[in-house]
């Protein structure tokens, strides 16, 4: 072995040992660990925004993370049991809320709405629910069921399919045109809490949120069917042996997350009152964002990923942004979310909530 | 609904997938739609199709049962069944219609005319009878064809399958015979068949199916051609796809040569993609990431609307800032740099965590170019405009076919690449760290080098293709660039059999040159693109052509059936 | 045998094809003007139709403007030679018309595959198209240019296009160039109005983007200020933080030309943001549909003004326009879902009158030169449309003066035009 040869090797065995990810790492996050520092210490020195503008801002962020929240909930329970990405949850969301429309709209023609807004609400809630759930079944049993087995992008890919295929039916069905949710009265305006004026819809929107999700606890931790779901994550074929319907957990699983879904719709159209067929498909993704951010298939996670989404979406633009002169800061949204759920999964790889270090054959 | 005998509910699913068809609105807009024109619209071959399946399908064994002992009595039924279904159907919305319930308020395509095509013009309450006969020898026919010898059997389905390719392949082929110099009215009108087109295809499908079949076979037919060998009619085969590659944008006209860039485009892109989630099993949801950044810096680079020239969209330069091929080499430089930044913190997440962060990159780089932040840079919505085409000498690579050339040459040379990676020392390492990190890192594979290794491969090739992109469409704009492009080019991937490399360029043929080529189903595209998607994915989860290693896994080392395809250069 | 066989089965295919050649039809005289035309000409055999392309966005989340569009011009194609809304395509000099509807997808690469499509079929006269100014910038009018198809948008109001540097040959359009819409809105809220500070919001569309421009320069230019511009996503539908931004500004006036989903939301949420209660709200023509109204709810689309070209001073005929054209098209297609229709149907009957004008007749062919369709419709001159007399100025554009009308919303319907103004470009 010739010298140059050797210290070609050394020089070789050196660039291996060196550690280029780690430098990497830590180079970008205090890089994005200033930004966010420098950003608000310089946001907050301007004094352009008032603490009524933040508090607002922080409400309208726990709102619609509240949604976020649920939707985010069909995903982790699909994901605890087959281990798939529901790409088209979004679409499942889509479906129930838009048919739902036309039940709002006829009880809005008849008057019914704003004189029987309690009645009227709950079933919106039940119509989208159950065209959402109907959904997510027949989804599962076309599109899911016969892979199972399969390797793991297959199912993501036949959801993907599957999407665009429900965006396109329901665009077929009731045109492409975005409708208007008609508006109940009571919930229209301002209550005062604490000295700050709050939106009623927004007060509806996260206690309904808060109900769904302990209604979904309560189903997963204290009922047989929430056990067999639970044992079938943990292991489908001894749970198979202990005597569970392994397929009919299965739809369950989806009936549920589909049912959710269908429920935050309603939830979603008191905050944002418009329809089409293309609505599911961000609510979607940030969804699954948040599934992911707050740790996949844990309920808690779930809650705790899309409420620190949304916060993070309504304030973090404005906060981190402002300060460093950048122009039009909230279409750089998707910049600041994503790139915290970076930094967050670079420090915890399971998510807020998640095993640090998930492994997964 | 399991206590109703089998017959009765494929023949209501086949109603119901009609009254579907109907609600969707694909009855109506395929109605204009000529097969044999002026006799046969699409909206009519699908209903056929739709009874005829039920009927085929009421006919056979169901999975792991007995076939039905009156087989040809239960494919009656359930054509009937299901045409009652929809006859009842179209009298419920008319009599809905009457009381003020408008139907229409709510599904939008379920209209007086529509339920007309439905009740062949025969009047509201007729449409049952109508459907219900309709249905009933329909599905008799598909319950014949299902019970039939399977000679019989494949040559029906082969002169009805060459009927509709040539109908709804008509103005494609029209084009053609005109670029050939064939006169292709005769065969050929108002979009569909005439007659006698009709009459000539089924008549050379019928034909060489019974030449074939009196040969025993394609392979058969050539061993008795004296001097035709196994190991020639290979060479002519490859001599004459090299052929046909070669002359064909001077077969077909500049679209389809310029739906053939496309392909080539999303060949190249599905090659990289390949690499990173075919060979290293690293799921990216955000490939479209590197496609805009290697449309961009060629555009910045290159265009005469660039900021490194001075210039903007309404203020040109007379010249970019450098010429495309030197800008090559240095976009592939960039896409390197971006990959190894957005890798390296990444790449130790595992499947789904990958999946959501690369999607994140992907809507990053998006956000980016679309921007009021950067627009003095790259255009904002606007985008950077005249950006020169690819100089090739004395050529106009505006020209399509020009392009085509370029892009098929810069296809060979990453198709030849990507065989031979995966059978190197680096490919072998993949494919341990694929099938179990863990065990590849305990053989010494250092496995985030090799993850990071195949991500920046991957890059590069992604900024290629964006690289041609750019200089095809002359534009470089933030619209081209959504999530919707990462879920294509995966697509391409999955759908033609991970890891396989030949399965790209069937991917790419399937999913990018045929819904090009069937624009004129316009608002439909996207609809029929997902029911493929599912479709493809549920029949053959392996892929259309899947890699030979992938196929034995997924079916189980122990149940090869199949012979494996023999694919150039496996030897494994 | 065996070999024998093999020739049998070749011998009937070249019987075949040789029936197939005897079927070719003859050919007619090429007349001068073709030979002289640097592009040739298209010849329609005596029978065969005359086909007009129409590369319009009839896929994806803005098919509406686009069918609108489509249904404008296969109207006009209906009501041509026969002057009544028949169903059957109309006449000219004998030969029937066809459209040819291609999408443009509403982006460039949409823009390039659907221009080649139709520059492919060499039947192919004219081009009605683009919908979106990102399909025709640099893509579709070089496409076309390169290949001596005329083309004419009824909806591209993107300055760009019709620039000294970057228009290109064959490019026409009879929308109005946005320069003069969105001079029209800054001179409303300056003068009409008396405001002096303003905020804008584009959605990243080049559309929006380019309008919003075109305002804040106009308005800093009048002596305004722009106190922000702002930027928000398609698709996004949570605005608080946008317009908490653009709020503690207190700007009296703001615009936002953008679309019927996020224009409807911004409307309702900026309603309820305190620093913008006394606020003037605007958009513009991609919001001038009641669907904005019914997505903003009424009560908060109230008092929002909403800029768009002048239907009441559609200077043509107002009689045919409301009497005769929105029947038809109600009829048959619905209610409309966007203003373009009408300069679709324009520029179909620009297009046609072209044809008329040069088309060559020889026995029953005819021979159509493209340069001189070209030429004959730049030529245009005080052609009587449904939005006004067009005429067309060098660099394509056959509204260089349009009469841009802000309307208001009250219970829930816009009113007439409450300011109208003339603009001129290059003004």
């Amino acid at each position: 072995m010739t010298s140059v040869e050797t210290a070609a090797r050394s020089y070789r065995v050196l660039l291996e040992r060196l550690p280029v990810r780690r430098i990497i790492l830590v180079i970008l996050s205090l890089v994005i660990a200033y930004g966010v520092i420098a950003g608000t210490v310089a946001t907050l020195q301007t004094g352009r925004f008032t603490a009524e503008d933040w508090v607002d801002l922080f409400v309208a962020g726990v709102a619609r993370g509240s949604v976020y929240a649920i939707i985010a909930l069909g995903y982790t329970l699909v994901y605890g049991i087959l281990f798939i990405i529901n790409f088209a949850h979004g679409e499942v969301f889509m479906s129930g809320t838009f048919t739902a429309f036309f039940v709002a709209h006829a009880l809005a023609d008849q008057g019914l709405l704003n004189t029987y807004p309690v009645p009227a609400l709950i079933l919106l809630f039940v119509v989208s629910a159950l065209v959402s759930m109907s959904i997510a079944v027949i989804l599962e049993r076309v599109a899911y069921r016969p892979l199972r087995g399969a390797p793991r992008l297959v199912p993501l890919i036949t959801a993907i399919g599957a999407s665009l295929f429900l965006q396109y039916t329901f665009r077929g069905f009731y045109g492409a045109q975005a409708k208007a949710y008609p508006n109940i009265d009571i919930l229209q305006g301002n209550v005062p809490v604490a000295g700050f004026t709050i939106q009623r819809a927004q007060i509806l929107v996260v206690a309904g949120a808060i109900i769904l999700w302990l209604a979904l606890y309560l189903v997963i931790e204290r009922t047989r069917i929430g056990r067999a779901m639970r044992a079938v994550g943990e292991d489908r074929e001894i749970a198979a042996l202990m005597g569970i319907d392994v397929d009919r957990t299965i739809v369950s699983t989806f009936a549920i997350g589909g049912a959710l879904a269908g429920a935050a719709g309603i939830l979603f159209v008191q905050l944002f009152n418009s329809v089409f067929f293309f609505m599911g498909f961000f609510p979607g993704i940030k969804a699954f964002t948040a599934a992911v951010l707050g740790g996949i298939g844990s309920i808690t996670g779930a809650a705790l990923g899309g409420l620190v989404l949304g916060i993070l979406e309504a304030v973090g633009p404005i906060l981190f942004l402002t300060g460093i002169g950048v122009p039009s800061p909230n279409q750089l949204q998707p910049v600041v979310s994503f790139g915290i759920l970076v930094l967050v999964l670079i420090f915890r790889p399971g998510g807020i909530l998640g095993a640090p270090e998930e492994k997964r054959a | 609904m399991r206590r109703l005998p089998r017959y009765v509910r494929v023949g209501l699913l086949g109603g119901f997938i009609i009254i579907y068809l109907t609600a969707v609105g694909m009855i109506a807009a395929f109605h204009e739609r000529n097969i044999i024109t002026g006799v046969v619209q699409f909206s009519v071959v699908l209903m056929t199709l739709v009874y005829m399946a039920a009927g085929y399908l009421a006919a056979r064994a169901p999975k792991g049962g007995s076939p039905p002992l009156r087989p040809t009595r239960d494919a009656l039924i359930a054509g009937a069944v299901g045409g009652v279904l929809v006859g009842v159907f179209v009298i419920l919305m008319t009599v809905l219609a009457d009381a003020g319930y408008t139907p229409r308020d709510m599904f939008i395509a379920i209209t007086p005319a529509t339920l007309d095509i439905l009740s062949f013009d025969q009047g509201t309450y007729l449409s049952l009878p109508v459907q219900a006969v309709l249905g009933a020898v329909l599905g008799l026919a598909g319950g014949y064809l299902s019970t039939a010898t399977p000679n019989v059997r494949s040559t029906v389905t082969r002169a009805i399958s060459a009927t509709l390719i040539g109908a709804l392949g008509a103005p494609l082929f029209s084009v053609m015979m005109a670029g050939l110099g064939i006169p292709s009215r005769w065969l050929f009108r108002s979009e569909g068949l005439t007659i006698v087109g009709t009459v000539f295809v089924v008549g050379v499908t019928l034909l060489l199916r019974w030449y074939l079949l009196r040969a025993g076979g394609v392979r058969n037919a050539l061993d008795r051609v004296p001097g035709v060998t196994r190991k020639n009619v290979n060479v002519v085969t490859w001599a004459v796809v090299g052929v046909v590659l070669a002359v064909l944008p001077w077969i077909v006209n500049t679209f389809v040569s310029d739906v053939l860039g496309t392909v080539g485009l999303y060949i190249l892109l599905g090659l990289g993609l390949n690499i990173v989630v075919g060979y290293a099993g690293l799921l990216d949801l955000g490939y479209v990431a590197f496609y805009a950044v290697g449309a961009y810096s060629v555009a910045v680079l290159t265009a005469r609307s660039s900021f490194l020239v001075g210039a903007d969209v309404t203020n040109l330069a007379p010249d970019g800032f450098m010429n495309f091929w030197v800008a090559i080499p240095l976009t592939i430089v960039i896409a390197v740099i971006i990959g190894v930044l957005i890798g390296a913190p990444v790449l130790r997440l595992r499947g789904d965590y990958l999946a959501i962060v690369t999607l994140g990159f992907g809507e990053i780089i998006r956000t980016l170019v679309l921007s009021d932040w950067l627009k003095p840079y790259l255009g904002g919505p606007q985008g950077i405009t005249e950006i020169p085409s690819v100089p090739v000498g004395p050529f106009n690579a505006r020209d399509p076919r020009i392009l085509y050339y370029l892009i098929l040459g810069f296809v060979l040379v990453s198709y030849f690449v990507s065989t031979r990676l995966k059978y190197a020392r680096i490919g072998r390492a993949w494919a341990a760290m694929r099938e179990d990190e863990d065990v590849a890192e305990g053989m010494g594979i250092s496995v985030i080098k090799y993850k990071i290794l195949a991500f920046v491969m991957g890059a590069a090739v992604g900024c290629l293709g964006g690289a041609f992109f750019a200089a095809k469409l002359s534009v470089a704009n933030p619209g081209s660039f959504t999530l919707l492009v990462s879920i294509n080019v995966l697509a391409v991937v999955v759908l033609g059999g991970m890891g396989s490399i030949p399965g790209v360029v069937v991917g790419s043929l399937v999913l990018v040159g045929l819904p090009e080529l069937l624009r004129e189903f316009g608002e439909f595209r996207l609809h029929i693109y997902g029911i493929i998607l599912v479709a493809i994915m549920v029949f053959k989860p392996e892929g259309l052509f899947p890699d030979a290693r992938r196929a034995r896994e997924l079916r189980g080392e122990a149940t090869v059936k199949e012979p494996v395809p023999a694919l150039a250069g496996a030897a494994e | 045998m065996k070999k024998k066989r093999n020739l049998g089965f070749l011998a009937l295919l070249a019987v075949l094809s040789l029936v197939i050649a005897a079927c070719a039809p003859g050919e007619a005289e090429t007349p001068a003007e073709c030979e002289a035309d640097e592009f040739g000409c298209v010849e329609v055999a005596g029978g065969e139709a005359i086909k007009i392309g129409s590369l319009l966005v009839i896929t994806g989340p803005n098919s509406s403007l686009g069918l609108d569009s489509q249904y404008g011009v296969e109207l006009a194609l209906d009501y041509w030679g026969a002057d009544e809304f028949d169903g059957e395509p109309g006449e000219l000099l004998g030969h029937p018309l066809e459209l040819v509807a291609e999408d443009d997808g509403c982006s460039a690469e949409g823009g390039t595959a659907g221009a080649n499509s139709l520059a492919a079929d060499e039947q192919v006269v004219a081009v009605i198209g683009t919908s979106c100014s990102s399909a025709a910038l640099g893509v579709a009018d070089t496409i076309f240019s390169d290949r001596g198809i005329a083309i004419v948008s009824p909806s591209n109001t993107g300055p760009a296009l019709t620039t000294e540097e970057n228009h290109k040959e064959f490019y026409l359009r009879t929308a109005h160039n946005d320069s003069i819409q969105g001079a029209a809105v800054a001179n409303f809220a300056y003068t009409e109005l008396g405001l002096r500070s303003a905020a804008t919001i584009h959605d990243g569309s080049p559309y929006a983007d380019g309008l919003q421009q075109v305002f804040a320069d106009v308005f800093t230019e009048l002596g305004g200020t722009i106190t922000k511009q702002e930027a928000i996503q398609v698709g996004d539908t949570d605005f608080n933080p946008v317009l908490t931004d653009i709020a503690a500004d207190a700007p009296e006036f703001l615009y936002f030309p953008i679309f019927v989903a996020e224009g409807g939301l911004i409307t309702q949420q900026a309603r309820a943001i305190d620093g913008l209660a006394d606020t003037v709200l605007a958009g513009s023509d991609g919001m001038f549909t009641p669907d904005w109204i019914a997505a903003a709810g009424a009560d908060n689309a109230n008092g929002v003004y909403i800029s768009g070209p002048d239907l009441a001073s559609f200077s043509g005929d107002v009689d045919f326009y409301t009497g005769g054209f929105i029947p038809a098209y109600t009829d048959a297609y619905g209610e409309p879902q966007s203003v373009f229709h009408a300069h679709a149907w324009d520029a179909t009957n620009m297009i046609l009158a072209a044809i008329e004008e040069v088309a060559i007749e020889v026995g029953d062919t005819l021979f159509i030169p493209r340069t001189g369709l070209k030429d004959a419709l730049f030529a245009t001159s005080n052609f009587p449309g449904i939005t006004g007399n067009l005429t067309c100025n060098p660099l394509g554009d056959c509204q260089p003066s349009a009469t841009i009308a802000v309307v208001t919303v009250e219970n829930g319907e816009f009113t007439e035009a409450v300011y109208s103004e003339l603009g001129t470009l290059g003004g």
